[in-house]
């Protein structure tokens, strides 16, 4: 990724986000601490931190093939899932001493059942995610935040009192805070940070404990206060889609002309737009409340694509975006539809819409600059 | 004007459905000339389902309420509440034979749909999007087993004919145990109030049991038959008895005292071959007892399900829609018919059965079909759409592995000829039953 920032701190959050392991998990290990992978943005990882134990988002980023994974997955999968259990097979993932897994889509899903026939993990656990943002599924996924509590309790030998879960809750708030605050810079006419130079921190927020992120972020952010950026642009793009943790691939959209200002997507705004409630008497309810109804959802929670709609158009005129672009990883069903009705949603809007379809690694570079500058032109830019 | 352009409407969206049920006509005419026991049962089958659709044409057409559904989501309730209904997948599912399902493909195509989505999914989403499929008084959507069922009841939410139509989707959980039989119990009993509210018509607790109690009948028959295909040979194959079955319990009018009939005729049948000593086949002796785990490939059954009997003698015992361990509804109360009718079409229903939670049903189900049957191969098909069971390849085939029976995965659009050939499942097909030694 080409970056011309100076921040050591950017520096510390880049490297965590190039590759799995890094000097916080070793330092967070050293010390005894224990490691949890999980999928998905909607694993309410403030148990886990009130558990004493770090969260780590998996990634299958350093895949450079599936030659393992293949045996147990198939052609027609996402590729994300197979690089990263392809990781997972190949010994990157022994670090972690528990797995948690949820009913997230059909591809990831079936990771927990390969996992655990194939993997010695001690712990590892899938979380059942309903399909609808109602009261009777925000109660069904109390109960299930519940179960989580008590058996990583009972594996971790921890008690998960409630005021630890409310000092996790109000941690991982401090964390969202700061990252709006970064997007925050991205509405400036010149923002001092690039749409990968995001993304990067934003991965390295899943990767790393969440006290030192949010001291790298805070120092970040002073040390963006007072600039504005250099970099000339065509266009102001928004990038919708889901799992995208590799930054080089906004790298050769914003190498094009068009620079990314905002997203939807699973490490960006979906993940910290709003808070949990700090306030709530129940802390369980309250994470459950937040997971299923208050967050920015995904296509895969059922009567809330109008809501989705207005929550892209809403990014739209904050950050002053042109055009968007969505992205789609190769056989995800979910996108694959959410994208055919965002086209016609923005086209009523008149908001230039381009769909990519993507492989989890980078791959086509040429094809992906060719479509941006061709997308860019037809928007006159 | 606006009365004419409704009319307009409603007639467009009836084309495409008519000509279905003038399909299945076709279909019935080719059956009354076979004066064969299976060709009776084929006849009967095709007269429940052509009075299905009639049904529904009548409702569209005179502006009486019916519904749209899906097999799982507890058709007994809806039989119960005397409301026709029809499935929104019934195309892939059921017609998928029908000599302009090309064309419709390509229309799918031509939208702009990922051609990597389900076919099964592409097509009622092409029919909605254009105009031909008929609009409902209400919508019961589904949420299970795969994520493109998810966004099928988006789309149609997101269409513009539909989105005033209303919709209410069962939330099915991910996990199998009393706690979320429970939770979706609680979503059939808000789906029942929604219906009410919606169409008008009531639910009467004395009336679903009736129904409870004939769709019993109907569910043991078919256990009764299902033990008849473990003789040597199977007395049936891929002609009648699987999907039949499975679209006679479910799709048409579950608890009806003619698919309770049809099953009686069923088991009959059987076990007048049996005692024959008939195999399924006549002409092709069974030399490969075969389980098909997925649907059957109905965009070319014709072309490829006669041709394994005849060039392998591979008769086809068994497959993922014919045979469950399914729950019979206690009928003491409303509390438990509510409970079990949760149970079966949470747990029991073909595919939600495998594709909605963990793995554990796909390993399960083969090994259970492979000993009770006498299975000497594995087929999985791999549906291009069945993307969870494509994740699940590695575990069916080590439970194979394990088992010793030995396992195929194809890879081919089970509606659609045009991803894998028939020529090129077929050379696939040989080359294992050759490599394994079989027929």
């Amino acid at each position: 990724m080409e970056t011309n920032l100076t921040s050591s701190a950017f520096k510390e959050l880049a490297a965590a986000a190039s590759g799995i392991m890094n000097p916080a998990v070793d330092d967070w290990r050293s010390r005894g601490g224990k490691v949890v992978g999980y999928f998905c943005s909607h694993v309410p990882t403030e148990v886990l931190m009130a558990a004493g134990i770090l969260p780590f988002r998996m990634r299958g980023t350093g895949s450079t093939g599936t030659e393992l994974s293949d045996a147990y997955f198939s052609s027609i999968n996402c590729s994300f899932p197979r690089h990263t259990f392809n990781q997972a097979l190949k010994g990157e993932y022994d670090f972690l001493d528990g797995l948690l897994c949820i009913s997230s889509c059909d591809h990831v899903r079936r990771v927990y059942d390969n996992w655990k026939q194939n993997l010695p993990t001690p712990f590892i656990r899938i979380m059942s995610l309903p399909k609808k943002v109602g009261d009777p599924q925000v109660a069904w996924y109390r109960e299930e935040i519940q179960i989580l509590r008590d058996e990583l309790g009972k594996h971790f030998g921890v008690e998960i009192s409630d005021d630890r879960l409310r000092e996790a809750i109000a941690l991982r708030n401090q964390t969202r805070r700061l990252q709006r605050q970064l997007y925050e810079l991205r509405k400036r006419e010149h923002p001092p940070i690039s749409g990968a130079e995001t993304l990067a921190v934003m991965v390295a927020g899943s990767s790393i404990p969440a006290e030192p992120y949010n001291q790298l972020l805070r120092t970040l952010l002073d040390d963006l206060a007072q600039s504005n950026g250099s970099r000339e642009y065509r266009a102001r793009l928004m990038v919708v889609g889901s799992e995208l943790d590799d930054p080089e691939y906004l790298d050769i959209i914003e190498g094009q002309g068009g620079l990314v200002v905002t997203d939807s997507i699973c490490y960006g705004t979906r993940t910290m737009w709003v808070d949990v409630d700090e306030t709530a008497a129940d802390p369980v309810g309250a994470l459950a409340r937040y997971y299923i109804q208050e967050r920015p959802s995904c296509p895969r929670m059922n009567g809330d694509q109008a809501r989705r709609s207005q929550f892209l158009q809403d990014l739209i005129r904050e950050f002053q975006v042109d055009g968007v672009i969505g992205e789609r990883m190769l056989f995800c069903d979910f996108w694959c539809a959410e994208h055919y009705m965002n086209k016609v949603d923005l086209k009523e809007v008149g908001i230039p819409f381009l769909q990519l379809d993507r492989e989890y690694i980078l791959s086509g570079k040429g094809q992906l600059r060719t479509r941006i500058q061709a997308f860019l032109e037809t928007m006159g830019r | 004007m606006h009365d004419k352009h409704n009319k307009d409407a409603i007639e467009k969206s009836l084309n495409r459905y008519k000509k279905e049920r003038d399909w299945f006509a076709f279909l019935l005419q080719a059956a009354e000339m076979m004066d064969t026991p299976e060709g009776k049962l084929q006849v009967k089958l095709l007269r429940i389902l052509i009075d299905s659709k009639e049904k529904v044409i009548d409702c569209s057409e005179n502006g009486k309420p019916f519904i749209a559904a899906y097999y799982c989501t507890a058709p007994e309730l809806f039989t119960a509440m005397d409301l026709p209904w029809f499935m929104i997948m019934e195309t892939p599912f059921l017609a998928a034979s029908a000599p302009y399902i090309t064309e419709d493909l390509e229309g799918t195509e031509e939208i702009g749909l990922g051609t990597d989505l389900c076919t099964a999914i592409r097509l009622p989403i092409y029919y909605i999007e254009t105009g031909q499929m008929p609009v409902p008084t209400a919508v019961i959507g589904l949420l299970s087993p795969c994520d493109g069922t998810t966004m099928l009841q988006q789309v149609l939410r997101h269409n513009s004919a539909w989105k005033n139509v209303p919709l209410f989707s069962p939330d099915p959980p991910y996990s199998s145990d009393e706690r979320a039989i429970k939770y979706f119990a609680n979503e059939l009993r808000q789906m029942v109030r929604f219906i009410e509210e919606h169409t008008g018509h009531k639910l009467d607790i004395d009336r679903l049991r009736e129904v409870c109690e004939e769709s019993n009948r109907c569910y043991s028959l078919w256990q009764e038959y299902n033990e008849l295909r473990r003789a040597v040979p199977c007395p049936h194959g891929w002609e009648i008895g699987g999907a039949q079955a499975f679209a006679v319990s479910q799709c048409f009018k579950a608890g009806d005292p003619r698919c309770t009939d049809w099953f009686r005729q069923l088991v009959e049948c059987g076990e007048e071959k049996i005692k024959a000593g008939r195999g399924a086949n006549d002409y092709a002796p069974e030399r490969i007892r075969l389980l098909w785990f997925d649907i059957m490939p109905y965009g070319w059954i014709f072309e490829f399900m006669p041709w394994l009997e005849f060039e392998w003698g591979a008769i086809l015992v068994t497959d993922m829609f014919s045979n469950f361990p399914y729950t019979l509804i206690d009928t003491s109360s409303e509390e438990t018919m509510f409970h079990d009718l949760a149970k079966r079409n949470l747990m029991d229903v073909p595919m939600i059965r495998q594709a909605r939670g963990t793995a554990e049903n796909f390993s399960s189900d083969i090994v259970r079909l492979v000993k009770d049957y006498k299975i000497d191969a594995v087929i999985w098909p791999g549906h291009m759409g069945h993307k969870d069971g494509a994740a699940t390849a590695g575990i069916m085939r080590a439970t194979c592995r394990d088992i010793g029976v030995p396992f195929l995965h194809i890879g081919l659009d089970l509606f659609d000829r045009r991803y894998t050939s028939v020529d090129e499942v077929k050379d696939k097909v040989s080359q294992f039953f050759t490599g394994m030694g079989l027929g």
